[in-house]
């Protein structure tokens, strides 16, 4: 009876404290959307319209029909999906050959894979930017999906090793025992079992390279090219206080392909990153 | 297309591979064309622009032309600028505060989020997914939304809060004392989750016996955390830490849209310092040198980070 009564008093403890998590994590998504709903006027108003009396999409509808943020948000899809499938081209035979074969120097590769990792885009983007200027590649989509890829490919190798991993390595064998060559039980028996792992090393790259900014920032001066991140930087830089409803629309619009992508998968994805956390 | 070319090759040595049984060591020489994209990649977009940061630092260079003359007055007189020393102290603040925060409240959030599952209590899975939410969030973005948060206008949303409970409104962003606080908690909203990840896949991998253990013994809530919990989760608290450190030092972008790093120099940090030196100075050689600064840092935690990682996952 003792222990049941410390278990209620557990649970209301636990109780309260979701509720706190809950609110400092939820409350600037929720004032967000509350503002974006709002008519000029309300927005005046603070928290008492927290629900706003006379709720509008007005404001989503003004950001969306303008040319200059579709584009935004067209451009920053094509490059975060094209340089996901990049990721994955460049990633997957190497974490094939991380999983599956022994070779010399093996764990200083995989180290340096992580300090590489470490290291700051600012530090690259110097002299990077000098090069794609020299052979013309400033203002493509190309040469910033390049650089994407450079960026996420340490993490998105990681990931699919860490997935590749919980493949019985028999399975290859058994493969090759039926006539595939290693490329042939790679690519007809590995990869299919491992599109768990594909999918949400895909999703983590395709958000990563949604949030660039400094790349494109950089990289890309023509407007019709811009990703959202630094057109919705330039945005905020444009409005002041009264028509902050249009750029709580406009941030909003910039967050919710990001948060979709993350929840479409969220088991997965946190399965393929806690694999890899657990080991290191 | 690339990884067409192993397959070319590798079909004999498959072959021999599976009638031979375990031949490791035949496969040795067969691993370069497996990894020939990745270091292709890494190599153009990181090797070479790291060696020519060094080559950078030590030139007169602007974004565009250097006139080819190396000089060590770049690094001596970028090393001795006066307002360094305040950049690198607001570094310091922002980053350890910051990760002391996150470690902190992620080992809270997963302990009470498997408490919660134990316990099979409602709503378990909404907040952990709200704190990941954050996490996703775009930092330009992420410092949008704080910015509208901590304006002190009506629509700021944690002003308004303060005035409807009878307190007094807070200068959030334009109080120097106030602003570098303001700028940890939104970076602490937006990197929690990372560590939350880390501490609860840390916590489900304790031994179950050890508690049971406990149990027999007659431990306390309070002693199996204290005697249990903390002691097993001593590594992965470590390599968590480095590794939000490192992504903390990196974080330039939802400062730039939060503060652009002031007022005055109050929040400026040494990425964003670095940036500015490039993108708004367009002085690369300085850039370069700060760049180099950076580098030294992430690397000195890179190496910490290996001397504590687990054996088993060297091998």
């Amino acid at each position: 009876m003792n222990a049941a009564h410390r278990d209620r008093i557990g649970d209301a403890l636990t109780y309260l404290a979701m509720l706190v998590i809950f609110t400092f994590f939820a409350w600037p998504l929720l004032w967000l959307l509350s503002l974006a709903l709002r008519t000029r006027r309300e927005v005046f108003l603070g928290v008492s319209r927290f629900i706003p009396k006379n709720p509008t999409l007005e404001n989503f509808a003004q950001i969306l029909q303008s040319d200059k943020f579709l584009g935004y948000l067209v451009n920053a899809l094509k490059l975060s999906c094209l340089s996901a499938i990049g990721c994955l081209i460049v990633a997957l035979p190497a974490a094939y050959a991380f999983s599956r074969f022994e070779f010399k120097g093996k764990g200083a590769w995989m180290m340096a894979l992580l300090s590489v990792q470490m290291i700051s885009p600012l530090v690259i983007m110097v002299p990077l930017y000098r090069y794609m200027a020299a052979i013309g590649l400033t203002d493509t989509h190309f040469g910033a999906t390049m650089v994407y890829i450079a960026l996420a490919v340490p993490m998105v190798t990681w990931i699919l090793k860490g997935s590749m991993d919980g493949i019985p390595k028999t399975l290859d064998e058994a493969a090759m025992i039926d006539g595939c060559n290693r490329f042939t039980a790679f690519f007809r028996v590995i990869l299919p079992l491992s599109m768990p792992g594909i999918a949400s090393a895909f999703i983590i790259a395709v958000i990563t390279g949604w949030s660039q900014f400094l790349v494109p920032f950089l990289l890309i001066q023509k407007e019709a090219l811009t990703p959202i991140a630094v057109g919705i930087f330039q945005y905020a830089g444009t409005q002041n206080d009264t028509s902050i409803q249009l750029l709580a629309a406009a941030c909003l619009v910039s967050v919710v392909p990001a948060i979709i992508a993350f929840l479409s998968l969220q088991r997965l994805i946190l399965g393929a990153m806690t694999a890899g956390a657990v080991k290191g | 297309m690339s990884m067409l070319n192993p397959s070319a090759g590798s079909g004999a040595a498959g072959a021999v591979t599976a009638l031979g049984g375990r031949s490791a060591v035949n496969e040795t020489p067969r691993v370069a064309p497996w990894l020939l994209p990745l270091i292709l990649v890494l190599g153009i977009f990181y090797l070479y622009p790291v060696f020519d940061v060094f080559r950078l630092a030590f030139m007169r260079a602007t974004l565009l032309d250097n006139d080819g003359s190396y000089t060590l007055s770049t690094l001596i007189n970028t090393l001795s600028r006066p307002e360094l020393g305040q950049i690198l102290w607001v570094t310091v603040v922002f980053t350890g505060a910051s990760v002391i925060a996150q470690q902190a409240l992620g080992l809270v959030i997963a302990l009470v989020v498997v408490r919660g599952e134990d316990r099979k209590l409602f709503g378990t899975t909404i907040v952990r997914t709200t704190a990941l939410i954050a996490w996703v969030v775009p930092g330009i973005a992420g410092g949008i939304i704080w910015k509208m948060l901590f304006n002190e206008a009506p629509f700021g949303g944690l002003n308004s809060i303060l005035r409807m409970l009878g307190g007094s409104p807070v200068q959030w962003l334009s109080d120097p004392h106030i602003v570098m606080w303001s700028v940890v908690l939104s970076n602490v909203w937006r990197g929690t989750a990372f560590s939350m990840v880390v501490m609860y896949a840390a916590l489900k991998a304790i031994d179950p016996v050890l508690y049971e253990a406990a149990a027999v013994d007659g431990a306390t809530a309070r002693q199996r955390l204290f005697y249990v919990t903390l002691p097993q989760l001593r590594s992965a608290i470590l390599v968590n830490m480095i590794l939000i450190t490192i992504q903390t030092l990196n974080t330039f972008d939802a400062i730039i849209s939060l503060t652009g790093g002031g007022p005055g120099r109050s929040t400026e940090v040494l990425s964003l310092y670095t940036f500015n030196a490039v993108f708004r100075n367009y002085d690369l050689s300085v850039g370069a040198v700060l760049s180099i600064l950076m580098l030294v840092i992430s690397l000195g935690l890179a190496i910490v980070y290996a001397l504590f990682l687990p054996k088993e996952a060297k091998s």
